[in-house]
């Protein structure tokens, strides 16, 4: 039990020499691993985003304006026959000029002149969750298209499926950025590591004279670089929330984009516990790097 | 316990050892003499692993130094006890926290450290400063608490380099006759000195170099 304490307290007599050294290295591990954080933020939310627009999919079925009231029953009798029709409404040409009225009150006077309701009738589909791929509503509009009496079937998928599209890129440029940035991190933590076992050459020569093994010299080092990474990822963690909500505010304040502040989120749990221990295991990796080359007891000792 | 067989050790251009063989059994007081560069240092340094000898052997406890992993050496260290010359303590730490540094590495228990600890300090004559941190220390009281960090785990050798190198005379009489004590007890010294006076006190087997060359072997007065 004495040799762990005696390990863990030379760690923090190490930060405590090098300490300038060390919040150096805090902060700049802190900001690399929030570059990513950044990165992974906004993928995450893009990817929720385009996740719930894809849960709140809607198909519109137009129908014909000639169709009549047998025609309607029967394409909303095959509608509902559809496997992938979750919640079907029928929404009138009277109803859809309601709602024209309501969405675009200073554009009502462009119908005025016109004797009949140019408005079509439709059918209002909710897909069904396991038919919301995209191939599956584009295979479903297909065959909706060829019912009689369907004049025109539109869904928002295109641009859904560039937002699938972005969210990859992202996920790609996350993996990229992610592996550049770990080996920035592995750098500076390696050197800051580096640096504190020069500043105790002299000891860890006396170490090696009364014979201590490689392990148990480096591993204060170890140890010291596990709690900077631990620390620059918790303090990345701190930056890129309040980030976060400085951008929540800003976003509400402008107006702009309502809403969508319901639907961004932050890192959940696991995923802030998984940034601080990445931080912990870079700088525990680059600790093992910088301190086991220079471990050499030959030709080294007094 | 130290068999050295023709021992060589080149540095660059010089020679520090040339053709060096020497027997030390257990429990011999051996001193190594010799004018500065004359390969003292270097022939200590073969024996506890420091370096490797370019050609010959060396037996330490029967294990062959040239031929031993560089992870077993820490294992042959902790047979061995130090003491240099620039005492190499830690200055911040307290005098009990240095001599008890080798029996931590050792993994040896909080209790018996203590008293393996205090029966170093005792034997040095320094456990009432066991609080005092050894950087304000005087030079004598450094390298006494550097031989209580060398014999604090009972070593089967104690190797020291100008243990005195540093010391007034009176200090240096003090110092060698911790040496002799150590030695009656049992352990093997092999100290290297160019002090006559050390020489003269001590009273052991004396090995004379010049230029790497071992030039005489003379057992202790009778």
């Amino acid at each position: 039990m004495r040799r762990p304490l005696y390990l863990i307290q030379e760690a923090f007599v190490n930060i405590r020499i090098n300490r300038t050294s060390v919040m150096i290295g805090i902060i700049t591990t802190a900001f690399t691993i929030s570059c990513f954080g950044l990165f992974a933020l906004l993928y995450g939310n893009l990817k929720n985003l385009a996740g719930t627009l894809q849960q709140d999919i809607e198909v519109l079925v137009y129908v014909q304006p000639e169709a009549s009231d047998k025609i309607v029953e029967g394409i909303r009798q095959r509608l509902e026959g559809e496997k992938a029709v979750n919640v079907l409404s029928f929404v009138s040409k009277a109803e859809a000029l309601k709602e024209f009225h309501q969405q675009f009150p200073d554009e009502s006077t462009l119908l005025q002149g016109m004797e009949e309701n140019p408005l079509p009738a439709s059918f209002v589909v909710q897909i069904s969750p396991q038919f919301q791929e995209s191939d599956s509503i584009e295979a479903f509009a297909e065959r909706i298209k060829q019912f009689p009496g369907v004049e025109q079937v539109r869904y928002s998928q295109d641009w859904i499926d560039t937002l699938a599209l972005l969210v990859s890129y992202f996920e790609f440029g996350a993996i990229v950025i992610g592996l550049i940035l770990a080996v920035a991190t592995i750098t500076i933590i390696a050197n800051t590591v580096r640096l504190s076992f020069y500043l105790r050459k002299e000891e860890i020569e006396i170490l090696r004279l009364i014979g201590a093994t490689g392990s148990f010299i480096a591993t204060p080092y170890v140890i010291e670089g596990a709690l900077l990474g631990a620390c620059g990822g918790a303090l990345a963690l701190v930056l890129l929330k309040g980030v976060f909500e400085f951008f929540l505010l800003e976003i509400n304040a402008s107006g702009w984009f309502s809403g969508l502040e319901s639907v961004l989120i932050f890192f959940p749990f696991q995923t802030s516990l998984f940034l601080v221990l990445s931080g912990m295991l870079l700088g525990c990796g680059s600790s093992i790097i910088s301190v086991f080359g220079l471990m050499r007891v030959r030709n080294e000792a007094t | 316990m130290i068999q050295l067989f023709h021992v060589s050790k080149f540095f660059e251009r010089c020679t520090a050892l040339h053709d060096v063989t020497v027997r030390i059994e257990k429990g011999e007081c051996v001193l190594l003499t010799g004018p500065s560069g004359a390969g003292k240092t270097t022939l200590l340094k073969l024996i506890f692993g420091a370096e490797i000898p370019d050609e010959g052997q060396i037996l330490v406890q029967n294990r062959n130094i040239a031929r031993l992993r560089e992870a077993d050496i820490p294992y042959l260290r902790r047979t061995m006890g130090f003491v240099l010359q620039n005492f190499k303590l830690l200055p911040k730490k307290t005098v009990f926290d240095n001599v008890a540094l080798p029996l931590i590495i050792q993994g040896v228990s909080r209790a018996d450290s203590k008293r393996k600890v205090g029966e170093a300090l005792k034997a040095v004559g320094m456990n009432h400063k066991h609080t005092s941190q050894t950087g304000v220390m005087s030079a004598g009281e450094q390298q006494r608490v550097c031989i209580a960090r060398a014999i604090v785990n009972n070593p089967i050798i104690l190797l020291a380099d100008e243990p005195t190198g540093n010391l007034d005379t009176v200090l240096t009489s003090e110092i060698v006759e911790l040496f002799k004590t150590i030695h009656a007890r049992g352990t093997t010294v092999l100290l290297a000195t160019h002090n006559q006076s050390v020489v003269e006190e001590m009273n052991g087997r004396v090995l004379h170099l010049q230029a790497g060359r071992m030039v005489s072997d003379k057992g202790p007065a009778a």
